[in-house]
């Protein structure tokens, strides 16, 4: 790596885009592309302009049901009542195809804009929610770790200085983005995203310095997060009331809008680097009667992506951005008394990104469904290759081996 | 001066006390961990306001005082024995009456209904129009809509009548172990749309909240709504759905790592058959598998209970219970010396709720630094104590208290999941924080002309359907809305045996006219007058007043004196002037913890 040092790169001013800087600034796309591309080749990174967005599936998506091995009978045998027609499949290869309600995916495959892994998972796989997603959010199965990969990334490795490295979108922060020293930017509704009053007020508030937190650090963890959200709240704000988008993200509401939220961040020029939104809800629990529900969640989940990516091309910053969706575990191959799926295993992921950069198509080794671990597929892609995929191959940082505490093969999804 | 006489001897009195004593943080610090009680020694106003804080909605200092006046036992006892406490003047909630013949058992979703309707000629004690008509199953979509959205209002203004509750009862510690409770074993109303099946399990929760856990366990696991919301309808024999099992044994009991994979399904199994007819349990013998299982090393023909009492005997399940009580009352950090010592005595009590709260609340642990103005409120305690420490009398409902609240990530009867609110830090986000003080700005200057009642609003794109059919268009013309090409909008414009659009809307028509409105009121507060009890007649002591009243830890010498500053040139008699200040100290980073 023909590269130069931490001190070099923060001298180059992290894209010279300042917090307290006017809105016309950010918007003009031209000096976010012109700062990025003076930093390339200067930074021990090699891509510093490049942005993850990380999409959570939360519930347990039924990964069979959506992308559907239409060609394999022990697929039907499983699931006599819930499978998917062969005839209905969205068909993209002689083996797979999409559900039926997942239009936009179909598309975004066909331009060969998506990269599908199959069987991804790790070993001694949790059946239960709330462990299971914990070890996704953390890259970490089966232990305790205390912050998510996605804030390790930021902890001094990811653009080192750089304030709002990551933005959560939702009414909670993710595990997965919980750093040790980076406070992650988390809010849900932009347009709320201030502090209301008269000036008077406003000028008021600002000058509270807060109690002493010395011997409670509650009260320092909330200063903390008091000036970070004075920092940001202007620009964010701005940023997403000027955002006008022609693309359409569909009706269901999938990830809450953050998608849009997104984009308008991404057109102001955020230096965000890591972003994150999920579909909250525990919406993807199919435990009963799924057909409908799960074709529902499947529209509106392709319907955004689909959409988010169209708008991030028409916004010129569509070889800038990937995206990697995951769920926290797939579903029992076969179908339940209910109409539904329970809890299961393996599951697939997906990255997207521009024809420049991504490599569409599949990825991995289909589990099989007759070979089976207590009713379970067994997972042949560990999911943190797939982490590993986003962290070295997307954004260009090499020592993936640290944040994610072990070593983990990539898989040549992107070029 | 509007206010009661008795009223104002009280605030004279407390202007008595020291105003140094703000805080208890003076504890030593070797108090934490320490289960022994406080002496009668140590019993002070700051103590007292925390133990109103953490077993209720805090109060008013009047209501602190009479609580300082007690020893700790009697205190304690007071709040924890709250049967013993006149509490007559709470109403049952009003229901509206929305539930006609025929939505029973409410279909699980609009395409189920549809399929409902072709099959049978109707659904939802809807018919459908005769065959050839057009749109012939508009009138059972329009019903089923209709469900929806008035079941949603009814659920809001349950929320209100709950939230109010909790204002106004004399019995707060019942109420916040209810919501406690609620947190517990969560139930969401989106995926039961059953308000009937939310308000009954509130009952249950609130009925058995201080009892033995015993009994919440069987009332939960034979409740309609958790039945519903784990799907144990669909636990049969057959094909048991472990959904009901996995959580009962995550969540309401062990926790992860205690028990195995095969317990899960022994446990599902011995729950197959417990489901409900609507409102009522039913034990469905012909779904329930009667053979032998092997449950966390017991085997026999278990049943639910069976289940529920082996999880009792395992001394994990005195200790995750407890702790989770005690993380919800006292601090978020257990110490494990109190954890064993808390599940061990909770267990030998036969897992009673009161002798476990006495102990805590009782304890030297409860009133150290680690335990005082550490914890982070939760949104639906932020405002309800807020409301509380204002004096208010009934809840104010402009702004919305489920609006509020939601805002900040909470709404009553609809937890994010089956684990519940995380609780903690997680509250707070940078936006959050702010919107954590812009809240009682909307509060202390509500604007009733302006507000909108969300059980009242119908989203734009339905109400654009009503604002073209009165310009005339058809129905086809009037649903037209998206241009895109999502294909979920392409699905809402389908326009054959049914408009979904135009059901939505007049689902939205018929539920406003059917349900009670909430009432609409601002904040009943004059803080002008609570200033003036107190005699307040310096910037300097209005800002030491509100900050006594208001925050459970004292403000730093610089903020004092930026408050202090802020007041200087305004009217200390002028209403909007203090609650001007009083927003300042509602929007300070300390207002969030108690």
């Amino acid at each position: 790596m023909n590269c130069c040092s931490r001190r070099d790169f923060l001298a180059r001013g992290l894209y010279g885009i300042g917090l307290g800087a006017s809105l016309p600034m950010f918007l003009s796309r031209t000096s976010a592309a012109l700062t990025a591309q003076a930093l390339q080749g200067t930074s021990f990174e090699k891509h510093p302009e490049r942005i993850l967005v990380v999409l959570e599936l939360s519930g347990g998506n039924d990964g069979l049901n959506t992308v559907v091995p239409h060609s394999d009978a022990a697929y039907y045998r499983a699931r006599p009542r819930i499978g998917i027609p062969a005839k209905d499949v969205l068909k993209v290869s002689d083996q797979f195809g999409f559900h039926p309600s997942m239009v936009g995916f179909e598309r975004l495959y066909k331009d060969g804009r998506m990269a599908v892994v199959h069987g991804c998972g790790y070993d001694h796989p949790s059946l239960s929610h709330f462990s299971s997603m914990s070890y996704w959010h953390t890259g970490v199965p089966n232990a305790g770790e205390p912050l998510g990969w996605l804030g390790r990334l930021a902890d001094d490795h990811l653009s080192p200085g750089t304030r709002n490295l990551i933005v959560n979108i939702g009414t909670s922060q993710s595990l997965a983005v919980r750093s040790g020293k980076h406070s992650p930017l988390v809010f849900d509704d932009p347009a709320r995203f201030r502090r209301d009053g008269t000036d008077d007020e406003k000028r008021a508030i600002g000058e509270l310095a807060g109690s002493s937190g010395a011997t409670n650090a509650t009260l320092d963890f909330l200063a903390a997060t008091a000036r970070n959200a004075a920092d940001s709240s202007d620009f964010v704000r701005q940023a997403s009331a000027a955002y006008r988008t022609p693309v359409d993200y569909g009706i269901g509401n999938a990830f809450g809008g953050g998608l849009q939220r997104v984009a308008a961040l991404i057109n102001a020029g955020m230096k965000t680097r890591l972003y994150y939104v999920a579909y909250q809800g525990n919406s993807f629990d199919t435990h009963v009667q799924q057909g409908d529900v799960h074709s529902r969640l499947l529209m509106y989940t392709a319907d955004a992506v689909r959409a988010f990516m169209d708008d991030i091309a028409r916004i010129g910053r569509g070889n800038d951005v990937a995206v990697l969706m995951f769920t926290e575990f797939g579903r029992r191959v076969e179908e339940n008394g209910s109409l539904g799926t329970d809890h299961g295993t393996a599951t697939p992921m997906f990255m997207f990104g521009a024809n420049a950069n991504i490599k569409g198509g599949f990825y991995g080794q289909p589990p099989s469904l007759t070979d089976l671990d207590d009713g379970n597929l067994k997972m042949t892609t560990d999911f943190r290759r797939v982490y590993a995929t986003a962290i070295r191959e997307w954004l260009g940082y090499d020592d993936a081996e640290t944040i994610l505490k072990g070593r983990f093969g990539t898989l040549g999804a992107f070029a | 001066m509007t206010c009661q006489p008795r009223r104002w001897v009280l605030l004279v009195s407390l202007l008595c006390l020291p105003l140094a004593a703000v805080t208890v943080a003076d504890a030593p610090a070797s108090w934490t961990g320490d289960l022994s009680p406080i002496a009668a020694a140590d019993w002070t106003y700051d103590r007292a306001a925390h133990l109103l804080e953490r077993a209720g909605f805090g109060g008013t200092p009047e209501d602190i005082e009479r609580l300082a006046r007690l020893t700790p036992q009697q205190a304690v006892d007071r709040l924890v024995d709250y049967e013993t406490v006149e509490n007559s003047a709470m109403k049952p909630f009003e229901e509206s009456g929305v539930w006609d013949r025929g939505m029973d058992p409410f279909p699980p979703s609009r395409a189920d209904a549809v399929r409902q309707a072709r099959e049978h000629g109707e659904a939802l004690g809807v018919r459908a129009l005769p065959e050839g008509s057009s749109r012939r199953l508009q009138p059972v979509v329009d019903k089923f809509f209709y469900g929806l959205r008035a079941n949603s209002i009814e659920t809001q203004r349950l929320g209100v009548w709950w939230a109010n509750r909790m204002l106004t009862t004399s019995r707060p510690l019942e109420e916040k172990l209810t919501l406690f409770w609620h947190g517990h074993f969560a139930t969401g109303d989106a995926k039961v749309r059953d308000y009937r099946m939310m308000l009954r399990q509130n009952q249950m929760l609130r009925a058995n909240a201080s009892g033995r856990l015993r009994d919440l366990l069987v009332g939960i696991l034979e409740d309609p709504a958790m039945l519903v919301y784990l799907d144990n309808g669909e636990n049969v024999k057959s094909h048991p759905n472990e959904n009901f099992g996995r959580e009962l044994l995550e969540l309401f009991t062990m926790g992860v790592g205690n028990y195995t994979e095969r317990d899960v399904r022994e446990a599902a199994r011995s729950f197959t058959g417990w489901t409900n007819d609507v409102l009522a349990f039913k034990f469905d013998k012909d779904q329930h598998d009667f053979g032998d299982k092997t449950f966390l090393g017991k085997t026999g023909p278990l049943n639910g209970r069976d289940v529920i009492d082996t999880i009792l005997a395992q001394p994990v399940t005195g200790e995750f219970v407890s702790a989770k009580i005690y993380r919800n009352f006292v601090r978020d950090e257990v110490p494990a010396a109190v954890r064993t010592e808390l599940g061990r005595s909770f267990r030998a009590s036969g897992y009673q709720i009161k002798p476990l709260l006495k102990r805590i609340f009782l304890s030297r642990d409860f009133y150290s630094p680690a335990a005082t103005a550490t914890q982070i409120k939760s949104p639906v305690v932020l405002v309800v104590s807020t409301y509380k420490k204002m004096g208010l009398r009934e809840l104010p409902t402009i702004p919305d208290f489920g609006r509020l609240t939601s805002s900040l990530g909470q709404t009553l009867f609809d937890p994010p999941n089956v684990a519940g609110w995380a609780g903690g830090r997680t509250w707070i986000t940078p936006a959050t924080l702010l919107q954590r003080g812009n809240l009682f700005r909307d509060v202390l200057f509500a604007d009733a002309k302006t507000f909108r009642a969300p059980d009242r609003l119908m989203p734009a794109t339905y109400a654009r359907v009503g604002d073209n059919l009165a310009k005339g268009m058809n129905i086809t013309e009037a649903t037209k809305d998206g241009t895109g090409d999502a294909e979920s909008n392409a699905q809402l414009e389908r326009d054959e045996d049914y408009n979904t659009r135009y059901a939505s809307y007049r689902g939205y028509v018929a539920a406003f006219e059917r349900t009670k409105p909430i009432p609409r009121h601002v904040a009943d507060l004059n803080l002008a007058a609570t200033v003036a009890a107190a005699h307040a007649t310096t910037p300097e002591a209005v800002v030491d007043h509100l900050a006594r009243r208001f925050l459970s830890v004292p403000l730093s010498a610089k903020d004092r004196g930026v408050l202090v500053e802020f007041l200087r040139g305004k009217s200390l008699t002028s209403e909007s002037d203090l609650r001007e200040l009083l927003y300042l100290v509602l929007s300070t980073p300390e207002y969030q913890v108690n």
